[in-house]
């Protein structure tokens, strides 16, 4: 089967086409995808049709990105989202 | 034109019907393969051993979608996400977020067939990663090939645990245990709507077959009443108890597993038959919550039908039948077929839509939620997954805040204003908030639990621009 | 629904019934039982189910010309700070500071103006450039390089200050009733006799309206005439994007439109991060009565606004959006004051979209005048008398 590669908090991660990040993160052992903004508490795929809102990733720099909805693509960089995300300050250096 | 919304089930066979009938079809889908959830499948079908484990007649759906793709009536428009259905005089414009870019199109006659997810209850535990929905188990292996977990508990109840228990153990899962909630004997005074539905019957005893093989530990009337964490904060343990009719926990015991899949039946998605405002109902048994339509799946609007689950939660079988029917009658609308046709046509479904519809109320009354589950909450549980609301929260908003319904709760301790919009909790904070306050909810608290005015997140840039396309 | 709070023995004669559990009701039943009167508040829906439920908690100084409607915003702002001592907190209220800015010449030059006249009247305004801008809000468009920083503004959550405030009137032994709908205002030769609601009848001789866009029809049930109409409003709500945006910021094309009676669309400008970490975009101000329908076109118009503020909110999503309406008088000053036809009538309504920042001293003002005290102000322009000359032509 082909494979294509992605990373998580900078280690690549291996994945089918057409595998949502969610799940080949899972499948990487790694279940933990995000920490909640209030109580600081781990969060992962719950729902996994997109429906929950709870598995929400940093992608390539954007913030809430639905893991269970979103298809691994060739070396997408995607983080475990703290709280609400980080917005880079435009003209910022 | 016809506009359907939902590739799954009910949308396909909608499709088919209008576009085979000689009707101009635009299914739109928010997934980037057709099939909904349900035949949820990866682009490379084939390439992994396990077929056998995703049972479901998916060959069936492979057919469905093989017509769609030889039809030249069908236009398909995959991964586009219907964020917003606004009703005018003369038509419905929707406004979409197709591949991650911003369109809107107007349209006269649309089927909506926006299908369901799985109803969850809160309990202490379960925002714990390795707590996952039945459909959401079910899914990472249909459409990933991945397994929630090595050692599954799957719990909640009705049918629908029974092929995702199956399908997880075929898979290479090991399944510490099966727990429903409710009890067969909750069957036998409607073992004849059982035996009249054949197909129904064989499924489900295939699928004890695979838990016998497996030599799966099923219990009934017990429940899974806590999830706890291991020091890594994943799930390491579940709380199960046996319960009696009306739910509530008696004898316990603790089971380890690194998975659980909990579930309890269905909710239809209606944020866009909301966005309509469609006519809709509260089914008396479960409180839920349907869109009404006529015997050819009109809606209360002019030009629009429903299908599939938004009618009622009945499973794959009757959303086929209930997409056919609407499909035929979208059709014959334009002229597309004369009414001898139509009649043709309709006669058998009607009489397989009633059949089926009759084998999904008692599905509905065998599996039902009793309000005992409220007692497995704790103070500091977590109700609200997105904003964090706690069970304390919500009682406090009422004792001491005077909140008297579940939109004032909402507008006192956010539950519901998280990204999901109360998808998740949106009923549960109602059936709280009903028993907390002494206060009935109203049949309008339920409908309004689906109001959405933006049904799905977007990118404000993406608000600010978006051509016409049509 | 039914009264969740027990009956307690004056249910059948209150000393003042306060219809409307809103901001301003609740601010004039905390205010009247503070000056020791047993006060009942009836609502026909739940508390805050109205305009106050659809508000953004401004408490603002920044958008009012000086005036009447100035000395009162004033009086209110530090008034919000004493009842968040007085009630014990508990509604997220925050001296979060407005920034006004413009981008035009001509914008620029109205804005330094007016707020000079607003640092003569007592407001603390301070003149803002490119660099302490950019101190002020790091994500601000590198477009804007001229503001005023009004650190008096502030904010709060309108529903739970409401709840609040009728907590605590529920301690003094006040009470709420929830889905009593107002039938009948009952007059004799004195004046206010009852109230008749669909829960029953309630012998009081001071009624409030404090009904907000709904105040004209109390004023009709009880003879009189309230001139009080809805202007829509929507607002977006973002996802949580926490420390992205800390001031309440707007154009200064506002202020211009608060005044405005064109019953076109206006709309500019006002983003603010919240304390629950979402994003507030408005405001659209339309005159079109109680049409409710999400129109898209509004929407984007918000966005576009928005974005050329804060150019990052471009990659924020929009999670919700809702309307409210806020209830305006033609002259666009609020009500306060006894009807002039119906002794024992009271308004405290028309707030238009400053009713949270105002009621506190709106409930003072109400206050003074039921109890015959000496108000902290000439409250002469916003009596309803105002409106007589209107009814008799």
């Amino acid at each position: 089967m082909k494979k294509l590669t992605f990373f998580f908090d900078g280690i690549e991660v291996s994945a089918i086409p057409g595998q949502s990040i969610g799940a080949a993160l899972l499948e990487s052992g790694t279940k933990v995808l995000r920490s909640t903004r209030i109580e600081n508490k781990p969060r992962g795929m719950f729902c996994g049709i997109g429906v929950c809102f709870d598995c929400l990733v940093v992608i390539n720099g954007v913030p809430n990105q639905r893991a269970c909805l979103t298809e691994v693509a060739e070396a997408i960089q995607v983080i475990n989202q703290q709280g609400s995300g980080a917005y880079p300050i435009e003209g910022a250096s | 034109m016809i506009t359907i919304i939902g590739g799954g089930p009910a949308g396909l066979a909608a499709a088919l019907a209008a576009g085979e009938s000689g009707s101009k079809v635009l299914l739109i889908d928010s997934a980037p393969r057709l099939g909904g959830q349900y035949w949820r499948h990866l682009p490379e079908n084939g390439a992994w051993g396990k077929q056998e484990a995703i049972r479901h007649d998916f060959e069936k759906g492979n057919q469905l979608r093989q017509r769609v793709a030889q039809s030249v009536n069908i236009e398909v428009l995959s991964n586009a996400h219907v964020w917003r259905a606004s009703p005018h005089d003369e038509h419905i414009t929707l406004h979409l977020l197709v591949g991650g870019v911003g369109r809107t199109i107007d349209v006269k006659n649309l089927i909506l067939s926006t299908g369901a997810y799985d109803r969850s209850l809160p309990f202490p535990g379960w925002d714990i990663p390795g707590v996952m929905t039945p459909g959401g188990a079910q899914g990472l292996l249909k459409g990933n090939y991945v397994l929630p977990g090595k050692r599954i508990v799957v719990a909640g109840t009705g049918p629908f645990l029974l092929p995702v228990a199956a399908g997880l153990a075929e898979a290479g899962a090991e399944i510490v245990a099966l727990l429903d909630a409710n009890r067969l004997t909750r069957w036998i005074p409607k073992f004849h709507i059982v035996l009249a539905n054949r197909a129904k019957l064989r499924e489900g005893l295939g699928y004890f077959q695979t838990l016998a093989k497996y030599k799966i530990r099923q219990q009934r009337g017990s429940a899974v009443i806590q999830a706890n964490a291991g020091s890594d904060g994943t799930l390491e343990s579940v709380t199960i108890a046996t319960i009696g009719r009306n739910f509530r926990a008696k004898a316990q015991e603790i089971i380890k597993c690194d998975s659980l899949a909990v579930g309890w039946g269905f909710t239809a998605d209606l944020s866009l038959a909301s966005n309509l405002n469609l006519k809709q109902d509260v089914l008396e048994e479960d409180k839920s919550v349907f869109v009404t339509v006529d015997e050819m799946q009109r809606t209360s609007m002019q030009n629009v039908f429903a299908a599939g689950e938004i009618t009622g939660i009945g499973g794959h079988q009757l959303s086929l039948t209930e997409g056919k029917i609407a499909g035929f009658a979208a059709a014959a609308q334009f002229g597309h077929l004369t009414d001898v046709e139509l009649k043709g046509k309709l006669e058998p479904l009607l009489a397989q839509r009633k059949k089926e519809r009759k084998f999904a109320s008692a599905l509905i009354s065998s599996y039902p939620v009793k309000p005992g589950w409220q007692e497995w909450l704790a103070p500091d549980t977590c109700i609200c997954r997105c904003e964090e609301v706690t069970m304390e929260q919500i009682q406090d908003s009422i004792t001491e805040l005077g909140a008297t319904d579940a939109r004032t709760v909402k507008l006192f301790t956010r539950t519901g204003m998280g990204m999901c919009q109360g998808r998740i909790c949106g009923r549960a904070v109602i059936d709280i908030v009903g028993r907390e306050s002494g206060i009935n909810p109203t049949i309008q608290d339920y409908i309004s639990a689906s109001s959405r005015p933006i049904v799905t997140p977007l990118p404000l840039g993406i608000l600010e621009h978006a051509p016409h396309i049509e | 629904m039914s009264n969740l709070y027990g009956v307690p023995d004056f249910k059948s004669h209150p000393d003042a019934i306060v219809i409307g559990a809103g901001v301003v009701g609740a601010a004039c039943a905390l205010k009247l039982s503070g000056a020791g009167l047993k006060v009942l508040v009836l609502d026909r829906g739940p508390i805050a189910g109205g305009t106050t439920g659809a508000g953004e908690g401004n408490i603002l100084v920044s958008d009012k010309e000086p005036g009447a409607e100035l000395t009162l915003a004033m009086r209110s702002r530090n008034a919000w700070f004493e009842i968040s001592e007085e009630i014990g907190g508990g509604f997220e209220l925050e001296a979060k500071g407005g920034i006004v800015v413009s981008r035009s010449d001509n914008g620029k030059t109205a804005l330094r103006s007016l707020s000079r006249q607003q640092e003569v009247a007592g407001v603390e305004a301070i003149e803002v450039g490119s660099k302490e801008l950019r101190l002020l809000e790091p994500y601000l468009s590198h477009e804007v390089d001229y503001g005023i920083h009004y650190p008096g503004d502030a904010q709060c959550q309108p529903m739970l200050a409401a709840a609040r405030m009728l907590r605590i009137l529920r301690q003094r032994g006040g009470n709420v009733i929830s889905g009593a709908d107002v039938i009948a205002i009952n007059k004799d030769s004195v004046g206010v006799k009852s109230v008749l609601t669909n829960q029953g009848e309630f012998a009081t001789r001071i009624v409030v309206n404090a009904t907000g866009t709904w105040a004209g029809e109390i004023a009709q049930l009880a003879g009189s005439f309230l001139p009080i109409a809805p202007r829509r409003g929507f607002i977006l709500v973002t996802a949580p994007a926490a420390h992205l945006i800390s001031h309440k910021v707007y154009d200064s094309d506002y202020v211009a439109n608060v005044a405005s009676g064109d019953a076109d669309l206006q709309s500019s400008a006002v983003v603010e991060g919240t304390k629950s970490g979402t994003i507030l975009i408005g405001a659209s101000r339309e005159r079109v009565g109680f049409k409710s329908d999400l129109d898209i076109s509004i929407l984007r118009v918000l966005a576009a606004q928005a974005i050329s503020l804060f150019p990052v909110l471009r990659n924020v999503q929009l999670v919700r959006a809702y309307r409210g309406f806020r209830p305006y008088a033609p002259d666009h000053l609020p009500v306060i004051g006894q009807d002039p036809l119906v002794t024992g009538l009271w308004h405290a309504a028309g707030h238009e979209g400053a009713g949270i920042g105002l009621a506190p001293a709106t409930a003072e003002l109400i206050t003074s005048q039921v109890t015959a005290a000496t108000p902290f102000m000439d409250a002469s322009a916003f009596s309803p008398a105002r409106f007589t000359a209107v009814l008799a032509s």
